[in-house]
């Protein structure tokens, strides 16, 4: 059955029409991602209008090949400019750069090509190892569970938001109320319409993610007009031959960086909210920390290359596993191939994997696909690379804002869905420029209707509230909900040396205990057993730090 | 504790504001005689917390005190403008051609706009490269989804495509 699955799923990507998408979805996902305040997500979202009219395999797989080759685009302007292309690309320009200006610019390419590459394919391995088994326990979740979940994520995304997490949680609550507006899934009632058929009908949640995202992004990138005006580089010609072989040799003999920056990436992309921008540096950190040379890093080092790019390549895996087992997308990203699996009236949930298996071992096949293809891409794409480099900011933006409003269009052929773009870009841009963090309010508008279908359905069978925090799952995301807001002042609290932040990973292993505890099978209630202990174990050298001090 | 207005406050009580009016608006919405979850129950929620929330960011910013003088920053009407000047073309000329594409449709109001925006975020220098730049982009745009993806995009009543 499954061979039978995955030979159809194979069919499906593997025509030439499909391949030749690919290759373009690849390339422009490398430029998108190596023009700095081009992001990924905006790359991705903006593709999804083409993919609408395609079979939704094909349309996915399109939409992947933009993702891979977006968070492997970073590293050209990273390593040959110095200015990072997304934010996940950061840290490669730490010793990419300096590595380029040292007189190595292709021994550096080579280690960022390869570095996303093997990132990319245990990460997408990973994906297809936890993703069905992620979704076997998904199928225990109940409604109260689904709904705290949800609550879960919002909490998590916004504390990443950091000493901002009041801004984060708002414009999480704005996402799910801009998510309200117009008619009631379950009875059809109409909400917050003022007497208007615009707002009757609600606001189409891709032309609100284009607008927040893409829209106010380019306003900010055009803010300043005389960087406007400027383009990324004004230098000649970049001749670079890529040093495949010597980087691959390199990445051999430091196969545990590869193989530690990619779980760190992996389990960065499962956490809502967190991406490759935070898992680049967190495994740029690691690297440093655990090498035998830390005080070369930052001078040109391989390690301080390979760590950022094969994290920031493995997040995907890890975004696309809760989406692909639970429904609930792990980034931003994610979010968007949930939408577009939305357009093709596929709700991902924990039994996608069992009911849509063809299209779900395409997602999985493409990835792997869209991997290689950005192998063989980079090459190609450094010399366009080059040439996009030289166009001045304000023609890029200007072209895309006209691209935008003839995709957000097409998407349901309605003129409103254009003034949704249009009034979201402006909110977005506000919200920006208040230093609100825009993943929450994204993944507020993406999960908004099921939370508040999962409230609506936990009611109908029970109408107990206590449910809600008493269930085994729905008290296990609340506790991890209620930790991971207290987070951003736990951070603040360690860094200004507060013993009581020893207690935070005791106190939540402990609490944790007691929904485990309460879960079927063996496995489950051993493991309540083991963080009970480790809890009890970390609480007493915490104790005993603190008694010290 | 010193307690004065900055943008943060004005931003908070503009959302204390917003969640007032739809929690007004909420008793608008229609009550079914079906359905365990009233219709209006989850916007109510939504808005109480986000009601809440704002009240906080309120507090918070009210604690913060002025905004840090930057000296950079525009004063007076005519450098706030300037500050803002490529912000507000964008807006001004996208929201332009969605009121136009009724009259000129999608092809030449794309155009148009494509062009004066290029025009009025680069200046008047390229002129030429903004005009070519505006035509192959959205004019290759439009084949595409007229032609390629079979989209039927909106036609301009005065010119007829």
């Amino acid at each position: 059955m499954i061979w039978d699955n995955l030979a159809l799923a194979f069919a499906e990507i593997a025509n030439l029409q499909t391949i030749l998408l690919m290759i373009s979805g690849v390339g422009v996902g490398l430029l998108a991602g190596s023009i700095p305040g081009f992001t990924i997500a905006m790359a991705v979202v903006l593709t999804l209008p083409f993919t609408f009219s395609m079979p939704p395999a094909q349309g996915l797989a399109t939409m992947i090949s933009v993702l891979v080759g977006g968070l492997s685009g970073g590293l050209m302007s990273g390593i040959l400019t110095g200015i990072p292309g997304t934010p996940s690309s950061v840290a490669t320009t730490f010793d990419g750069f300096p590595m380029a200006r040292g007189g190595e610019p292709g021994f550096a390419l080579g280690l960022g090509v390869w570095s996303s590459f093997c990132g990319g394919m245990i990460s997408a391995t990973m994906l297809v190892l936890f993703a069905p088994q992620l979704a076997r326990i998904g199928l225990e979740f109940q409604p109260w569970d689904f709904f705290m979940l949800v609550i879960f994520a919002l909490t998590v995304t916004a504390s990443l938001a950091g000493a901002n997490l009041v801004k984060g949680l708002i414009a999480g609550a704005m996402g799910l109320l801009a998510r309200t507006v117009g008619e009631d899934e379950a009875v059809g009632v109409g909400r917050f319409d003022f007497g208007s058929d615009y707002l009757l009908s609600g606001f189409d949640f891709i032309a609100v993610l284009i607008g927040l995202f893409a829209f106010s992004q380019l306003l900010s990138d055009v803010r300043d007009p005389e960087a406007a005006k400027r383009s990324l580089t004004d230098r000649g010609g970049v001749r670079v031959r890529i040093e495949h072989r010597r980087a691959i040799r390199e990445l051999l003999k430091r196969w545990t960086v590869v193989i530690r920056s990619a779980l760190i990436g992996v389990f960065t992309g499962i956490l809502p909210g967190a991406g490759g921008s935070i898992a680049n540096i967190l495994a740029y950190d690691q690297a440093k920390k655990a090498s035998k040379e830390p005080e070369k890093f930052g001078e040109g080092h391989p390690e301080g290359i390979i760590a950022p790019e094969t994290s920031n390549n493995a997040v995907e895996g890890g975004a696309l596993t809760p989406l692909m087992a639970l429904g609930i997308p792990g980034d931003v990203t994610a979010a968007i191939i949930l939408g577009a699996l939305l357009i093709h009236d596929i709700v991902p949930s924990p039994s996608f994997i069992a009911e849509e298996p063809v299209l779900a071992y395409s997602i999985f096949i493409a990835f792997f696909a869209a991997n290689f293809i950005m192998l063989g891409m980079q090459t190609v794409m450094l010399r366009v690379f080059v040439l996009v480099t030289r166009i001045r900011m304000y023609m890029l933006a200007a072209v895309i804002l006209g691209f935008a409003s003839i995709g957000v269009f097409a998407l349901n052929n309605v003129d409103d869905d254009m003034w949704t773009l249009f009034w979201f870009g402006l909110l977005g841009f506000g919200m920006r420029q208040l230093g609100f963090p825009l993943a929450p309010m994204i993944l507020g508008v993406v999960l908004g209707n099921i939370a508040e279908l999962n409230l609506s359905r936990a009611l109908a069978i029970d109408t107990d509230l206590t449910l809600f925090v008493t269930r085994p799952w729905a008290m296990f995301f609340s506790i991890v909900a209620i930790f991971s807001a207290v987070f951003p002042w736990f951070q603040a609290a360690r860094a200004r040396g507060a013993r009581w932040t020893g207690f935070y990973a005791p106190a939540m292993l402990t609490a944790l205990t007691l929904p485990l505890s309460q879960m079927d099978g063996w496995f489950r209630p051993i493991l309540a057993v083991a963080a009970f202990g480790l809890g009890c174990l970390l609480a007493w050298r915490a104790y005993g730090r603190a008694k010290t001090a | 504790m010193r307690m004065s207005l900055n943008r943060d406050s004005i931003a908070a009580i503009l959302l204390l504001a917003a969640c007032g009016g739809l929690a007004v608006a909420s008793f608008d919405i229609r009550e079914p005689d079906y359905g365990q979850l009233s219709p209006a129950a989850w916007p109510r929620l939504i808005v109480g917390i986000l009601a809440f929330l704002s009240l906080i960011y309120l507090v918070q910013s009210l604690r913060q005190g002025p905004d840090e003088a930057d000296p950079e920053a525009p004063r007076g009407l005519g450098a706030l403008f300037a500050h803002w000047r490529n912000v507000i073309w964008c807006f001004v000329l996208f929201g332009a051609y969605l009121l136009a594409i009724p009259y000129v449709g999608m092809l030449v109001g794309g155009i148009v706009f494509v062009f004066a925006l290029l025009t009025a975020l680069g200046g008047l220098r390229a002129i030429l490269l903004h005009a070519v730049i505006a035509i192959v982009t959205v004019g290759g745009m439009w084949l595409i989804f007229s032609y390629g993806l079979q989209v039927l995009l909106p036609r301009g009543e005065w010119t007829g495509f």
